[in-house]
This record gives C-alpha cells, structure tokens and sequence, in this order.
C-alpha cells in the first residue's frame, strides 16, 4: 500500500529499492479520478515511443514451442508509470525556443501533478550528466541580500512593485518578494512566464496548505501545523491588503486583483523556489530563484539529481549524480530538504509515509537497542545517513523502507559501546513503545482504513482536503510500520 | 473529405504506400485533435487505411513534418566513397574538403555543451490548448480540463435549455448589432452618377471599348513648367563674392565658353551673365543639329542639282555657265562626254587659290567666325594660351645684359687651400717665418762676430747645486764630468784607434758604426 509505481521493481539495481523512495507529492496510484483518462494516451512524448508490439505474438502464446524471434524487436512494457501521460509538447517547446534544453527525459503529468522521468538509460558515471539546463533569462530571481538584483531585471525602473519589494525584510520575507515578481512577470509583455504559467497549478490543482479554507486544515489533525498554515496565511493576506487593498495604480492592482491570487502566487513560490548560491560576474549571489522546468523535478530522500550553477554561461543545470544508474522509466528526483513531514506540508504541500526524517515524540522511558534494531532490518550508516543496506543477500526489501530508517531515528535507543542487549528488556521495551503508538494511533479520529476509503471514493474533493487527509495517513501509517517493525525486532531479537 | 488526390509525386525511393498513407496520417491526426476538444480520451490512431505492417514500421518519421517519405537506402549513392590518398595514406577527401574535424577531446572549452545543446532534438507533437498569456495558470495542464468539465457539469446539470442559449444569444447579438445601423441612416439618399466627367479614356474602359492601358491624358501630362529656381538641372552657383581665392572659381568649359560668346553675340539667350552646363550643352547641341541640318541640305541640294552645278561654286571659270540637268545631257549627247568627263574638265579650270578655298586649307577665309572673332580670354580659356610666348615672363629683352655668374657658378665650393693661397689669405709656412724673421730685430747685425761652440754643454758653468766634500781628494766630484770625460775618452781612445772625430769625420753616416756582430751574440 505504500510502494508507489511497480515498474521500477522490475529492474534490480544496488541502490536501496525504489520503496524507500518518495511517492513524490502525488498519491498511491490506486484511485480513481472522477473522469478518468486510460492508460498509454496518445499524446506525443519527447522521443517518439517504442513501435507497439505486433499482433502476431498473441497467437502464438498459444503455440506449444514459440518460435524464435529475430526480427521482432524484444517485448518490452513502456516503462513509464501507467497513469502518467507526457505533457503538452508546448511545455518542451516554450523552452527549447528560448535555449533551454533536456536530454534524454520526459515530462510526464499525472493525476497528482508533473514529473521528470528518464526516457533512455544511463549507465552509472563518473562525471554527473546534464539532463536539463536552464538559461538565466528564463528564470526569476531575487538575491536574498540588499542591493536587491534581479535576474533577468524586468522590473522597471519606476515601477510600484519595486517599492513593494523594497519594503520586505530579506531575512524573513523572501517568498513575498517572489511572489511580487511572479506576478509581475505574468503581466510583462513577451515574458516566458506568461507562457509556463499555464503549465503551473492552478489554484484548484495547487496542494500548498495557504490556500486552504479553514476546514482542510483542521483535517490535519496537527493542531502545530494548523496553526502555522493559519500564520501564514494570515501574514500573507496582511501583505496582501496592506499594498494592493487601496487605491493603487491599476498596473499594480491587475497584478493581484485579489488575495486568492495572491495566495496562490504565494503558494507557488514556497513549493517551488530554490535558493542558490550563484556566481554572477565577481561575487557569489545568495539568490532566491524560480527556475521553469526544475520546478517540476520532484523530492525524493535518495535523490538522482542535483542542481548546478554554471557560471560559463548561466544556465542552471539538472545533473545526475555521479555513479546513479538510471534506467528508463526512472523519476529524476532532487532533494529538497530532510525534515519531517509537517515541514514538507508547510512549505511544499506534500508528505510522504516514507519520510525517513520523520519524527514522533515519545514520552515513555523505554528504550531499544539501536545497533540490535538496525541489524535486524540491516540498516547502515551514520545517525545522518541512515540507509537500508539491500546488497546483502539474506535480506527481504519489500518491509524496509524510509518509514523503518525514520523510525530507528524517532524511537528511543540506547546504544553503549558493545554492551549486549538483554532480549527481554528489549522486548518489554518493544511492547511498551508499541502500546504507545497504539494509544497515538486511536487519537486520531478516524483508522487507516477509513482514511483510505475517503481517498479511494469518488466524491470529489478538493485537492488541498485531500493532501490534508494524506497527510494524516501517512502519519498513522508511519505509526503502523513503527508497530510492525517492532513486532520484527521482537521476533528476530538475537540471543 | 473522402478522398484527396495525391499531389506529391513520387520522389525517388519512396513507396506509393507510403505517400498514399500520408495524406491518412494528416487526416487522422486532425481528427484526434477534434476529439480532444471534446474531452474525449484519445486512443491510439487505429489503422483504418490498410496499409501494411511493414511499410508503416519502415517509415521514418522526421522532426519537422510527415509530408516528405523516402526510403534513404533507395537513395542513389554516390559513386563513391573515398580514397587513401598515396603519398600519405590519410583518407582523400573526395572533392578537396577539408580535413576531418577533430573530435571533441580537441573541441575548446564550452563547445560540447553548445554542440549539444544545438544537437538537441526539437520537441514533437502538436499542442491542443492555446497560452492564456498569464490570465488562466494551469491551464493547459492535465488536471485542468477535469476541473472545468467537472465546473461546467456541475453548472450544466442546473439548466436544461443549454443548447438552446447558445443559438438563441448568437441571433439575439446579430439584431443587436444590425439595429443601430438601421437607426443612423433612416433615409436613404441616393447619388447621381458622375458622368460627365468622365473622360474619353474612362468612357472607354467603363463601356468595354478597346483603350490604352494607361490613361493618356495622365500619362503625357506635362504639368505646369517649373521655374528656373526648382528646376534642379538649372542649379546656379552662388555668386563668385563668397570665395576667397582666384584659383576657386570655377574652370571654365568649352561649351560654356562658347555659349557665353555666342550670347554676346547675340546668337542664343542665356539667363543671366554666365551660362549653365545645360544651357552650354543646349547651345552646342543646337549647333550641331544646325550643322547636320546645313549638311543635310547641302547634301540635298548636291543630289538635285548634280554635282557640276555644285561645285561649279568652287570654279570661277564655270560661274556664268549653264550647269543644269539638261545642258549637262546635251552636251553628252553633242561630244558624247558624260557627267564624270564634265566634271574633270571643269575642275581642269579651277585655280590653286580656289582649289585650297574648296578644301578649307585657306586660311585667309575664317572658317569658324565665332572662335575667330572670340575674344582673347575667352580663347585662353578653352584652347589655353600661345605655346611658344605662354606668359609674359617668357618674353625677353634682346638687349638685357645678361647677369653671368661665371663659369663655376653651379659648382660654387672649389678647393679651398689653393683659393685661399691664390688670393693671398694664405701663405706657407717658409713664407711666414720668413717675413717674421725679417720683422724681428737683430742683435747680432752690428756686433762682432763670435764663434758659436757647437758644444752646448762647453760653456756649462757650475752653479752650486751640489755640495761638495772640502775634504776629499777625490777628482771626481766634480759633477761637471763632462769636463772630465774627454779627456779620459782622449786618453782610452789614443791607443790604437781613431778618435771620435775622425771617425765621425770619416764615416759616410751612422750605419757605419755598426760593428760586425757575431749572431751568437
């Protein structure tokens, strides 16, 4: 229930199993939308797709000896995911008439937003591969530091909104900045935004927690997260009336006629800037940067892809990791932060039930053994850079995955030398903590069950309700494999 | 459209399948885009045409458009492919190319990252939504089209009469626009057409007569003539007062020359003092038609009244005769002589005189009145001044005394040394101790003569420099040796030799006072 796409399973690589990965901001794949489309659309993709596969084969199943198949080209399932479909061919062609460029990936869109996914594969190298680069003049930029420079510099020299950006703190009101020029670019004659903006969320699609009415917040069911939203919301809609609620120059005013746009401009800017340190010209600029087709790469704890500034010609570049093997139908994903999941809803609108960061307090005393603990799921590595060791052979990969790596972190361990743990201390321990996040798991108001069943209904609800209750599954989710995983450790505790 | 004629023509390799399925492909993929409109899911194109399995998986398909198929292995291949050249053994270019690009381990920095940038395949596929320019974000997503349809299902399922509006608003806004129209112009005011004015050219083109293609009243107009201020060929120069030296004014032409003399003389008309290149060349140009024109006639005249009656002009013996067509002709038929013999017999009776006026060599007759009745400057202008006497300067006095600088005057540094002594500023050496000895005074001249002693040392006197020892009896402190010497060398040289005067005496000169020395010494 938590393993997102099957297609990557069919691939066996070293690297810890696709499990552990992030279904990446967007659900299971198992419900069904009101008007659903079929799989394999006939939209065009990047690269022209594989020939489909002659008829001819049907019948011969049925043959005791298949014959051989020489001039057949070999059967092969499109790897992608069978929800997705590529994107618009304009999303590719706004950019490629503009110099940027993507080797070698998808666009694909889905129920649950875009992503970037592999259309050939890539050996595992030793230098990274540039997938995507990104040419300045199509990003928008804020340094984060006075004097205030933006790349490219559309904004006039006269024009209000500098004023309105002038007026923002830099420590603490960057994405209100952001989202100043965002809007401004959508109303730029000849700005590339004005284009790609059509490919953004829209204020329905967009799952940022800002533009949540009150009543999706409170199906968090995380009274800190509520209330956080609710602050920001409200610091939003301040800055919001306290320069466009007036008389202002309509120039200014069409800008955000409302605040729901406003909100929603917010929103973009939160889940999808990045702040770069990027050399321009002598000095290293401590930039906030929306940047077009890097926005619709997604997170993933073990990412595959990185950005990078090169100052040769200013392009931001999307490179593989050195060493990542890819094959085709992977997602390109970058790391976005390591936090727990209320940080990702609040800045980025997503949460993910394998968030290996992710953090439960507990008030109990007891404690497990942590060295005991991760040999029994065979997890290595450092406190920071916990990770399930998949290479050794006596290893089952469809339990572990970032739920378990997070909870070796959130449960209470003790670790002392090589002092041997005592099995059943461990265990009373164990069952301790498992009564524990019991006891959590009824707080909430409603099972597992029932979460999955609101989600798989076809009552339409909105998407930031539906992120909402997401956010709360995952959460009872995680509670559940801490249960189960203690379960294990309880059964396969050595002597 | 049922069926569409194939406008392609098969181009070499290219299968009539395949160019029979394109114009399926173009249709099949309009009609997937109307189905999206729709909302509809796409499916894959299904294969209606027929066309075999084989040809549609060997089509390639281009970037840029499927109109065009071939099969590139159909292509005529060259003839070939390349050489080894023989000296080097390097692949030969086929036609003097250049040598291979290297490869990119070779390429300057920055250059793959262009090469692959510009190698980078551009994107497929037709877009079905249109940008809204920054009005509607996300509208061209996946996720949009449900949000509307869903929007616009949850509004449609309130309202029956959807159909209905639509074609009920779009009659109502055609009387609507319709109405105001109706309303400015209530009365209808009608034009008489403007016939009369037409001209015989437009009434031609209107009533379908045979015409010219341009009107020739347009055409051929003339317009008003345009006075001598706006008419830029007669553009006048300033007046000469601006400039500020002779050498500016302007060179002067011959036809302009000319045409100010013929307006002097009243031959043509000029505005104003000097004429104007075009007027200059108007008025030569008038000359010349007058002379080919004169000519002409001339030449006329000659062929109708033949040539006896022309050139007896030149012949003073032939002025009084009858030199007609007739008297010609009765004379050849009384002496039998024809035209030619008459005319060498008439010119038998012409002068030398009136021979050199028929040719023009006779230069008492002026033969250009105008250039000989030219002014002097106006001469010097175009045909430049006497070339013998150009100037004033060039005329001399015989009577000048002529101003001779001698016959070194172009070689004026002669030798100094031999000058200054011909002239006395110098004199020898001899010459000068000469004149000094005679200008000092002599002592001697009136006193008695004294032997000189040629012994400089003879009359050396013992001035006290040295102190001697009262005491010694030694003879040789006296530091005047000389006075000793001789007399020691007297003593030593008594013996058996000669003295040294005698040897001095006898001896040619000092070579012979080098003794016989043995080389071992």
């Amino acid at each position: 229930m938590a393993t997102p796409t099957a297609s990557a399973l069919f691939f066996p690589s070293h690297l810890p199993p696709p499990s552990l990965r992030f279904p990446s901001r967007r659900a299971t794949a198992t419900g069904v939308r009101p008007l659903s489309q079929p799989p394999c659309a006939g939209r065009p993709r990047l690269q022209a797709p594989p020939p489909p596969p002659p008829a001819e084969q049907v019948a011969e199943e049925q043959d005791d000896t298949p014959p051989l198949r020489l001039l057949e080209p070999p059967q092969e399932d499109d790897p992608f995911p069978s929800e997705m479909e590529p994107a618009d061919p304009d999303f590719y062609r706004i950019g490629y008439a503009r110099m940027m460029r993507a080797y070698g990936i998808e666009f694909l869109e889905g129920p649950d937003g875009m992503g970037v996914y592999a259309s050939r594969d890539v050996e595992p190298l030793r230098r990274a591969r540039v997938i995507m680069e990104i040419p300045l003049e199509l990003m928008l930029t804020i340094t984060q530091k006075k004097p205030w420079m933006f790349f490219p510099d559309i904004i006039p020299l006269g024009h209000p909104i500098f004023d309105i950006i002038e007026s923002t703190d830099p420590e603490t009101d960057w994405d209100l900045r952001l989202a100043c020029l965002l809007l401004y670019a959508f109303d730029v004659e000849d700005n590339f935004w004005q284009l790609y903006g059509d490919f953004l969320p829209s204020a329905d699609e967009c799952t940022s927690l800002l533009v949540a009415p009150k009543e999706d917040l409170m199906e968090l069911e995380d009274q800190d997260l509520a209330s956080q939203m609710l602050k920001h919301q409200q610091r939003a809609i301040d800055f919001w009336q306290k320069h466009w609620d007036k008389a202002i120059p309509l120039k200014l005013k069409r800008l955000a006629p409302d605040h729901e746009r406003f909100l929603w401009a917010l929103s973009i800017v939160q889940s999808r800037s990045v702040n770069l340190k990027m050399r321009m010209g002598a000095f290293i600029q401590d930039a906030n940067v929306l940047a077009p087709y890097a926005d619709m790469l997604n997170h993933s704890p073990d990412a595959n892809c990185f950005l990078h500034w090169r100052f040769k010609d200013r392009m931001l570049e999307v490179m593989i990791k050195a060493g990542h093997a890819v094959k085709k139908g992977d997602e390109m994903t970058i790391d976005y932060m390591s936090g727990v999941n209320s940080k990702f809803m609040e800045r980025y609108g997503f949460s993910s039930p394998t968030n290996p960061w992710e953090h439960i307090n507990f008030s109990s005393p007891a404690k497990i053994h942590m060295d005991s603990f991760l040999s029994v799921f065979s997890i290595a590595g450092l406190h920071d850079e916990l990770y399930h060791n998949s290479a050794l052979p006596s290893v089952e990969t469809d339990f572990v995955d970032g739920a378990v790596v997070a909870a070796a972190r959130a449960l209470p361990t003790w670790s002392d030398g090589d002092v041997p743990a005592i099995p059943s201390v461990e265990r009373k321990s164990a069952q301790v903590l498992q009564d524990e996040c019991h006891q959590m798991l009824g707080s909430f108001s409603t099972t597992i069950q029932q979460d999955q069943q609101i989600l798989d209904s076809d009552v339409h609800i909105s998407k930031t309700r539906e992120i909402a209750i997401k956010y709360r599954l995952h959460r009872k989710l995680f509670l559940q494999k801490i249960i189960d995983s203690l379960e294990i450790y309880q059964d396969r505790i050595l002597f | 459209m049922a069926s569409c004629s194939n406008p392609w023509r098969l181009f070499p390799g290219m299968s009539p399948v395949a160019a029979a399925s394109a114009p399926a492909s173009v249709l099949s993929r309009s009609r997937k885009s109307t189905k999206v409109f729709a909302g509809l899911p796409h499916r894959r194109k299904p294969l209606l045409f027929g066309s075999s399995r084989g040809t549609r998986r060997a089509r390639i398909r281009c970037v840029k458009d499927d109109s065009l198929h071939f099969d590139p292995s159909k292509i005529e291949p060259p003839p070939y492919s390349s050489y080894f050249d023989s000296t080097s053994g390097q692949l030969e270019p086929a036609s003097g190319a250049r040598a291979s690009i290297p490869g990119k381990e070779y390429w300057p920095e920055g250059t793959e990252a262009r090469v692959r940038a510009a190698r980078a395949p551009a994107p497929v596929g037709e877009s079905v939504g249109a940008p809204s320019f920054g009005k509607k974000p996300g509208s061209r997503r996946r996720g949009y089209k449900d949000q509307v349809a869903s929007a616009s299902a949850g509004d449609g399922a309130e309202t029956d009469g959807d159909d209905d509006k639509p074609v009920v608003a779009v009659s109502e806004s055609d009387d609507a626009s319709e109405e105001p129209k109706d309303s400015l112009d209530e009365y209808v005011i009608y034009e008489t057409p403007q016939e009369e004015k037409l001209s015989e050219y437009d009434m031609d083109k209107m009533m379908g007569r045979p015409h010219p293609f341009i009107d020739p009243a347009k055409a051929m107009l003339l317009g008003e003539p345009k006075t001598s201020e706006e008419l830029w060929w007669h553009w006048r120069r300033k007046s000469e007062k601006q400039v500020w030296s002779r050498w500016q004014r302007r060179r002067p032409d011959v036809d302009t020359v000319f045409a100010k003399a013929m307006a002097e003389t009243g031959q043509i008309k000029i505005f104003g003092d000097h004429p104007t290149r075009t007027e200059a060349a108007l008025a030569k140009t008038r000359r010349h038609l007058y002379k080919e024109e004169r000519l002409e006639a001339e030449q006329r005249r000659l062929e109708e009244i033949g040539p006896i009656a022309y050139y007896s002009e030149w012949v003073e013996a032939y002025k009084d005769k009858d030199t007609s067509h007739e008297a010609i002709q009765k004379h050849f038929e009384e002496t039998g002589e024809d035209e030619n013999g008459q005319l060498i017999t008439m010119f038998q009776h012409q002068t030398a005189g009136e021979y050199r006026i028929m040719m023009g060599t006779d230069v008492r007759i002026q033969r250009d009145p105008l250039a000989m009745r030219m002014r002097e400057d106006q001469i010097k202008q175009i045909w430049g001044v006497d070339p013998v006497y150009p100037t004033i300067n060039y005329v001399q006095d015989p009577d000048e005394v002529i101003d001779y600088r001698g016959p070194e005057f172009h070689e004026p540094t002669p030798e100094v040394v031999p000058y200054l002594m011909e002239h006395g500023i110098m004199i020898t050496k001899e010459e000068l101790y000469a004149r000094l000895n005679e200008e000092r005074e002599d002592i001697n001249q009136d006193i008695t003569y004294i032997p000189e002693i040629k012994d400089p040392m003879a009359t050396a006197v013992d001035i006290g420099e040295h102190s001697y020892n009262e005491d010694s009896d030694d003879e040789e402190e006296d530091v005047d040796k000389a006075v000793a010497q001789p007399e020691s060398l007297e003593e030593k040289s008594k013996e058996g030799e000669m003295s040294l005067k005698e040897a001095i005496d006898d001896s040619e000169n000092l070579t012979d006072f080098l003794m016989d020395f043995k080389e071992d010494e």
